[in-house]
């Protein structure tokens, strides 16, 4: 009997590169023997993707993207399906977790350098998949067509008629209607289960080859790729499995925890993961009281009202999104980690950090005088560290890189 | 924190000195609760393993409420299981409409021209403990006062100028808002006493005040009927409440010893590479 799965094994393995393809990928793939806690967040950014993938397929069956039902199927998901509520609140915990996980993901990324040469690709798909999030996420948030999903969408889709001379027709042409109805749902139901989740996965496939192309970095910043040994594998590396994959599952139970926690004891995240407002059907008539994004656009939503213009909002917005994917050019450093930067880098990723948060607070927020100062001034902040990169990491004094990790 | 410097430690003090100061002044300059002029909306605590209480809940929502505010997502069977009342007696006492079968919706039993009545359709209650909070609901139902410039001679403090007439007004009594003479604190947190030692009192306006002998009920077994009602408000909003929360031990506990046992395998792998 195994004689004869042996065979048929190798029978297809001549044909489809199996055995190959595993062993670079994932069970020989050379990964540097000393990474910290920073290095884990990819690992579980794909545990969500799959999440995501997996609770959204079931949660299909019983959705309805109609504008009479889609309201009311997300309560019959939550009432009279056989554990609907396990997967709704998988599938709302896990987009929040999912954005968390890749904003740690891409902060590690900014402190030790992980696009410098030659990982320039390897960050671009990166940003390439956290726009395609943002969209992903911003059209899953109408679907259950609440009060915050339909004037979410509302503020959302009516910044495209900010653009001059296209504006409006371009704003017809997404809502499908005049105003946001059953027809904006059912097409953003379309994009949002079949159209962004295949870019996803595509761009996701395409940051793993990349990256195992010109391998993972460390906090240290060093080339393991120097010293090889006699099979022509890094000194410095541990093979993936199990080396990789124990440490991997680790995180994974530290994140499942967490995600227990949010999901079973603050499924609304006090009004951060699930809005209140969203618990009432979508009323074209009602304004709600104060119309907040949901935590994680919340950052760029403030540099959006820090602009008095609309249009030079949308650019601010736009341009604070899109100024990530050149930041492979804007750092002139000699060195890739921030443990070996000079002061100024610190001081400017710490400024960063700080004005990123504090726009995440204002934007869930009400606007009073004073916030409104305070986005200005964390707008500046904001791009004050990436425009200003250029000089900062050519004109200060690094540390020696070590030889070895 | 290994690239922590000496001179980098107290730029990052200072930067976080001065956000602190920021958002301490933010928060305390942020005004106006949910619950209006109310105030600070009471706090609620719901028991949703206390049975009893979501049954006399169930049993004040279906003869006081549901005349006018469906309950469009849930089921009467369900609210039956859920809440464990057996079926015969649950339909024999509080379902009126005989043709209602268990997997039935709750949909009302309100016409189709009710707004006519209120100037306002009375909504749907299904989903109010999510969209408003328990703390909103068991504060707005005991802030009715009397004003007669209102349609239906009540007004409300956590809702000004609500559509709704005080339909509990029998069980609560005539609340109305009273002024009271209140001792006035001293700047160093005493009563203020004028020369003859008697204490300075302050006219202050606002307080609820129940008149004696209108309501059927105590204002303590008044407080407890509105704390049942919201306590069935709550679970009505998120039926497997109770469940998610009870379910919730069982796979933190299972990640608990997975995280365990995955680091001790972890390090046991370690061990061997750093030979």
């Amino acid at each position: 009997m195994s004689e004869i799965a042996g065979r048929l094994f190798s029978w297809v393995n001549d044909r489809l590169p199996i055995v190959n393809t595993f062993e670079r990928h994932l069970s020989k793939h050379p990964v540097p023997s000393k990474v910290n806690f920073w290095y884990l967040f990819g690992a579980l950014a794909a545990v969500t993707l799959i999440i995501q993938i997996v609770t959204g397929i079931w949660l299909i069956m019983p959705y309805s993207n109609t504008e009479e039902q889609a309201f009311s199927s997300i309560e019959y998901i939550m009432r009279d399906v056989d554990y609907g509520w396990v997967i709704r609140y998988m599938h709302t915990t896990g987009a929040s977790l999912f954005f968390a996980v890749v904003y740690l993901h891409m902060f590690r990324g900014l402190l030790y350098g992980s696009y410098q040469k030659p990982k320039e690709l390897v960050w671009i798909f990166g940003c390439t998949i956290y726009v395609a999030m943002m969209a992903e996420g911003f059209l899953g948030y109408v679907l259950p067509y609440g009060q915050m999903s339909y004037w979410g969408a509302q503020v959302i889709i009516s910044l495209f008629g900010a653009i001059p001379y296209v504006g409006e027709s371009l704003e017809l042409w997404v809502r499908g209607d005049y105003y946001i109805s059953g027809i904006t749902v059912s097409r953003f139901f379309a994009l949002h289960v079949v159209a962004l989740p295949l870019v996803l996965i595509a761009l996701v496939f395409l940051h793993l080859v990349a990256l195992h192309e010109v391998g993972a970095g460390n906090p240290e910043g060093v080339d393991i790729e120097k010293y090889l040994d006699d099979d022509g594998i890094p000194l410095d590396s541990v093979p993936f499995f199990p080396y990789k994959v124990l440490n991997a599952l680790v995180a994974i139970g530290v994140f499942g925890i967490v995600f227990s926690v949010i999901m079973f004891f603050f499924p609304e995240g006090g009004g951060y993961f699930i809005e209140m407002a969203n618990f009432e059907k979508a009323n074209p008539l009602v304004t709600p009281d104060h119309i907040a994004p949901v935590w994680y656009y919340a950052p760029f939503y403030t540099m959006l009202r820090a602009v008095p213009d609309p249009l030079g909002g949308l650019i601010v917005m736009a341009a604070a999104v899109a100024i990530f994917f050149i930041v492979p050019w804007l750092d002139n450093s000699k060195v890739a980690s921030i443990r070996y930067k000079g002061i100024y880098s610190k001081v400017a990723i710490t400024l960063f950090g700080v004005s990123f948060l504090t726009l995440g607070y204002l934007g869930t927020v009400g606007v009073t005088e004073i916030r409104k100062t305070m986005s200005v001034v964390c707008t500046i902040i904001y791009f004050a560290y990436f425009l200003l990169m250029p000089i900062y990491t050519k004109f200060e004094t690094t540390k020696v890189v070590p030889e070895r990790l | 924190m290994t690239f922590l410097h000496k001179e980098i430690m107290n730029f990052y003090k200072i930067i976080f000195f001065i956000f602190f100061i920021l958002f301490t002044y933010d928060l305390n300059s942020a005004a106006g609760g949910a619950c209006k002029d109310y105030g600070d909306c009471d706090k609620f605590d719901y028991s949703l393993n206390d049975i009893e209480s979501l049954q006399r809940g169930a049993s004040t929502y279906i003869n006081y409420c549901y005349g006018c505010h469906s309950l469009q997502y849930s089921r009467w069977g369900r609210v039956a299981t859920d809440l464990q009342i057996p079926e015969d007696i649950f339909f024999e006492n509080l379902v009126f409409d005989k043709s209602i079968k268990p997997g039935d919706l709750m949909t009302g039993a309100m016409p189709e021209d009710s707004a006519n009545w209120f100037g306002v359709a009375p909504p749907d209650l299904t989903l109010v403990s999510r969209y408003k909070g328990d703390d909103w609901i068991y504060s707005y139902l005991r802030a009715y006062y009397e004003d007669s410039s209102k349609q239906y001679g009540v007004n409300n403090l956590v809702y000004p100028g609500t559509a709704m007439p005080n339909v509990l007004l029998a069980l609560q009594g005539n609340q109305k808002l009273v002024c009271k003479d209140i001792p006035m604190i001293a700047a160093n947190g005493g009563q203020k006493r004028d020369e003859y030692g008697n204490d300075i009192l302050k006219k202050k306006c606002g307080f609820l005040e129940v008149e004696e002998g209108t309501g059927k009920l105590t204002k303590e077994e008044f407080d407890d009927l509105i704390y049942d009602l919201t306590n069935f408000l709550v679970y009505v909003g998120e039926p497997i409440k109770a469940t998610r929360e009870r379910l919730g031990w069982y796979v933190i506990f299972y990640f608990l010893i997975f995280t365990a046992l995955s680091s001790l395998l972890y390090r046991e792998f370690h061990k061997d590479y750093n030979k």
